[in-house]
């Protein structure tokens, strides 16, 4: 169904508002023979417990918090274990609170704070645990490989290759061809995003592949499916991550520094094959814009190159994108918001999400990055970067322990909007907590002044896609 | 190692063997067999084998689509997706023969594990005149362009029952 009613498209509402009062996370590894999932989920709800200054006496109390319980992970082929969620709910003690399991693929994180922070707006729960894990280690990286590509159809996809970054390349190769004109302009592009989100990894403890690689690595490494090459694409993880969300109430008991916590989703077809052209659903900042409107029909119009969304676009992040301004009133989420972390899957689908998400209109994705805004520190220019991008180092250098992956990204932005980045990346006993040396190279990766964020979690080639939204509570768009 | 006998190579399939001894790690072998069925999109598949290419169309006159171009849809589905009434079966092997283009393409250098197609293939996706969706395939006989004329072939002569029983070729 994608015949717009006013209904379809009515703003979503928060009946009261959510709060994020904490986050915590284990680190994150392509194997991690020396943990099991169950010790990786309490470390990271022990970060969450102890870390984040709240104003109870240790773990117990605050346990004596929580009312329900949200659990997001995705494979349960992978890590060969049905129903972990009660495993590890067990395992942190939180019998006999209520619990569910919450899976939607890549978007597991996402969806999982979607239903946690529903259930605190609804008022059904004044404080909230969302976590998340996955255990990828299990097998060898191509049965892995195969075990991501039966998340596409298994009749008609999978057997085609049984290689997910196959179906993305698929979108990666028409992007390319008809938006990109086949330039090498734009596999720098593409080759930047990976050179960038490794080399914020290695400022991150927490995450798996830092490196200060260049653009001519990424564009001389293996290629998986072309155009796509081993460097464009994300990580396969094991960790765990955690949030605490709370209504207002409840989250200034536990903390003075609580953040204002939206979140939407959007949806769209499994298999990109059926994705039927249609109406470009206009953001806040392109409906009354007639130069977006005039570039869209030569784009999409009656003479056009492409179907809409087809295979450029993702609706699903469209759609989260379009709820997520409506619900906040963010209008120019380049004016709006101070940092953003996006789904880097690879390095293509950043830059179509740029697109679905407003960042630039249609088909002028990479000027996000080639202008400078993607950066903290644009490295051509020495000059900041108006909204810096997976800040974390992301899918690509920081994790994709998918069922965490989402609420990592969220987490990420409420230290950066807390102004304590530095306090959980840069003192030496996060490094050794895991074993690691800090490196002489570390940076400081805190935005100043940082009021706003925004975090794409997605899944599949764009079946499901949210979108969360943090702002400091004075910092509120629309009261 | 003194009170126990370890083997690292247990040549019994599906029996535990250990793998590291701290932290204690074991490989589980396994090889299940799944029984799956096409269901009402049997007329698909069977089609692949007797070399047809098989649609499904919405045949209700009230059904409003949702989307704006062609009629028929592949792959196939039961219900339409708009008004899910049931839709009927068309043979568009011909009108494939006649209209059918590259839409986008890939080779695949590295598959998963399982995959059954020889490495490097072409993937492509296929836009036909008058179908609303853009099926992925594999290209043989030649590197996939955007554009490139194309027709299917069909691997009657040892189906293998899947979406593999589908390719296609340059149209000359």
């Amino acid at each position: 169904m994608i015949k717009f009613t006013e209904r379809n498209l009515a703003t979503p509402k928060q009946m009261r508002p959510v709060y994020l009062v904490a986050f915590g996370q284990s680190d994150y590894r392509k194997r991690y023979p020396e943990k099991k999932t169950e010790e990786l989920c309490i470390e990271a709800f022990r970060m969450m417990a102890l870390d984040n200054k709240l104003k109870v006496d240790g773990i117990q109390e605050l346990k004596g918090y929580i009312h329900s319980c949200y659990y997001g992970h995705f494979a349960d082929h992978f890590g060969d274990q049905l129903l972990g969620e009660a495993l590890i709910h067990d395992r942190l003690g939180l019998d006999p609170m209520g619990n569910v399991g919450i899976k939607s693929g890549g978007a597991t994180g996402g969806s999982t704070l979607w239903m946690a922070a529903n259930a605190v707006a609804s008022g059904y729960s004044d404080s909230v645990l969302c976590m998340g894990w996955e255990r990828m280690d299990e097998v060898d990286t191509w049965t892995g490989n195969h075990y991501i590509s039966t998340a596409a159809d298994k009749d008609y996809e999978t057997e085609l290759g049984h290689i997910y970054t196959g179906y993305y390349a698929l979108m990666a190769q028409r992007y390319w061809k008809t938006f990109g004109q086949s330039s090498p302009a734009f596999r720098r592009t593409m080759s930047k995003i990976a050179v960038k989100n490794h080399g914020y990894a290695v400022s991150n403890p927490y995450a798996q592949a830092p490196a200060r690689i260049t653009v001519e690595d990424v564009e001389k490494s293996p290629i998986v499916a072309d155009p796509l090459r081993f460097y464009d694409a994300c990580l396969m993880s094991v960790g765990a991550a955690s949030v605490l969300l709370c209504d207002e109430e409840t989250a200034y008991k536990l903390t003075d520094d609580p953040i204002r916590f939206y979140i939407t989703a959007g949806s769209h077809t499994l298999r990109a094959a059926d994705r039927r052209h249609m109406e470009i659903p206009l953001l806040p900042n392109e409906k009354d814009n007639d130069e977006i409107k005039k570039t869209y029909a030569g784009l999409y119009g009656d003479s056009n190159i492409e179907r809409y969304p087809g295979f450029t676009g993702f609706l699903a992040a469209r759609m989260a994108a379009y709820y997520a301004y409506n619900m906040t009133g963010i209008v120019d989420p380049c004016t709006d918001l101070d940092l953003v972390e996006l789904h880097d899957a690879f390095t293509i689908s950043d830059i179509q999400t740029y697109e679905d998400i407003g960042l630039r209109p249609y088909g002028q994705g990479p000027d996000y990055v080639e202008s400078g805004d993607a950066y903290l520190i644009d490295p051509a220019t020495g000059k900041r970067g108006r909204l810096p991008s997976n800040l974390s180092g992301g899918l690509i250098g920081c994790m994709h322990s998918v069922g965490a992956t989402g609420i990592m990204q969220v987490g990420e932005i409420f230290w950066q909007l807390q102004n304590r980045w530095a306090e959980f990346h840069e003192p030496e006993h996060r490094w050794t907590r895991w074993g690691k040396e800090k490196p002489a190279d570390f940076e400081n990766l805190q935005v100043p002044d940082a009021k706003r964020g925004l975090a794409i979690s997605h899944a599949g080639v764009g079946s499901h896609v949210t979108c969360s939204v943090l702002m400091r509570p004075e910092s509120v768009i629309k009261k | 190692m003194s009170k126990h006998e370890f083997s690292f190579n247990n040549m019994n399939p599906g029996a535990t063997v250990l793998q590291r001894l701290d932290p204690m790690v074991i490989e589980k072998p396994r090889n299940p067999i799944h029984v799956h069925t096409y269901g009402g999109e049997t007329p698909f598949f069977r089609g692949l084998t007797e070399g047809k290419l098989m649609a499904t169309k919405c045949m209700n006159a009230k059904c409003d689509p949702a989307g704006q171009e062609g009629d028929y849809f592949l792959p196939p589905r039961v219900y339409c997706p708009d008004c899910l009434e049931k839709m009927e079966w068309v043979d568009i092997t011909e009108l494939a023969r006649a209209t059918a283009k590259v839409h986008t393409h890939i080779t695949v250098e590295h598959p998963g594990a399982f995959n059954q197609v020889p490495m490097p293939c072409e993937l492509i996706s296929v836009e036909i005149e008058g179908v609303a969706t853009v099926i992925m395939s594999q290209l043989t006989g030649g590197k996939g362009e955007i554009g490139m004329k194309i027709e299917p072939i069909f691997n009657t002569a040892k189906p293998s029952f899947t979406i593999l029983d589908l390719a296609w070729k340059p149209r000359s």
